[in-house]
């Protein structure tokens, strides 16, 4: 069985670092975007979307040694 | 045994001195739902295998939004390439991969992970359970499933 891959920095493009944003849930399309995610999370159901998918654009770009 | 194939993601990283013309990142990233065993509340969100790690630990911010309160939960102190003592909290959470891979963890939510958005499955907690398989050249990742 295989995954899809999905294309996020497309649909990332534009957003302002740091942001929290919700993805529909059939990744296509971004719904709601903010600073703090809660709020991100609101907006997302308000726009319809109940179950979104959650990623944060970060503050710089940057290699990851977690 | 069977298994469930997922595709890297490239993330671009800026130019830096030693990088000029900027990197494309490899990373074993995949979307994942996770739930909230003690409140039942769940969201989706990016997880990447990161077999370096001791354990499964997502953004603080994610608790809050599965309706856990981290002052309730058991604290224990973390660290990772600079940066130390970073406060974590743990609960158990159902994360679910695939429809054949998903599984109990008791994971950490830490705000030091808060900057990545998204959350890591280390060794105990995810890797203890499966076999995966990393084939960076071809940009796929296989997780054995149980």
């Amino acid at each position: 069985m295989a995954t899809t891959a999905m294309n996020v920095a497309e649909l990332l493009k534009g957003i302002p670092e740091g942001a929290w944003v919700a993805i529909s849930e059939d990744a296509h399309k971004v719904v709601a975007y903010s600073a703090d995610l809660q709020t991100t999370l609101k907006t997302a159901r308000e726009n319809g979307e109940d179950d979104p998918l959650i990623v944060r654009i970060p503050e710089q770009s940057s290699v990851l040694f977690l | 045994m069977p298994t469930v194939e997922f595709p890297y993601l490239g993330i671009a990283i800026d130019p830096s001195d030693p990088f000029p013309s900027g990197q494309i990142a490899k990373r074993p990233l995949t979307r994942a739902i996770i739930r909230s065993v003690a409140t039942g509340k769940r969201m989706r969100c990016f997880v990447c295998l990161d077999s370096g790690a001791d354990h499964c630990v997502f953004p603080a911010s994610f608790a809050t939004a599965l309706g856990i309160d981290i002052l309730t939960l058991k604290k224990h102190l973390t660290g990772g390439v600079g940066s130390t003592a970073n406060p974590t909290y743990y609960t158990n959470l159902e994360i679910f991969l695939a429809p054949d891979i998903q599984f109990k963890s008791y994971v950490g939510f830490s705000p030091a992970m808060d900057a990545h958005g998204i959350g890591l499955l280390g060794q105990a907690g995810f890797f203890e359970y499966y076999n995966v398989s990393f084939n960076q050249k071809d940009m796929k990742f296989s997780i054995e499933t149980t």
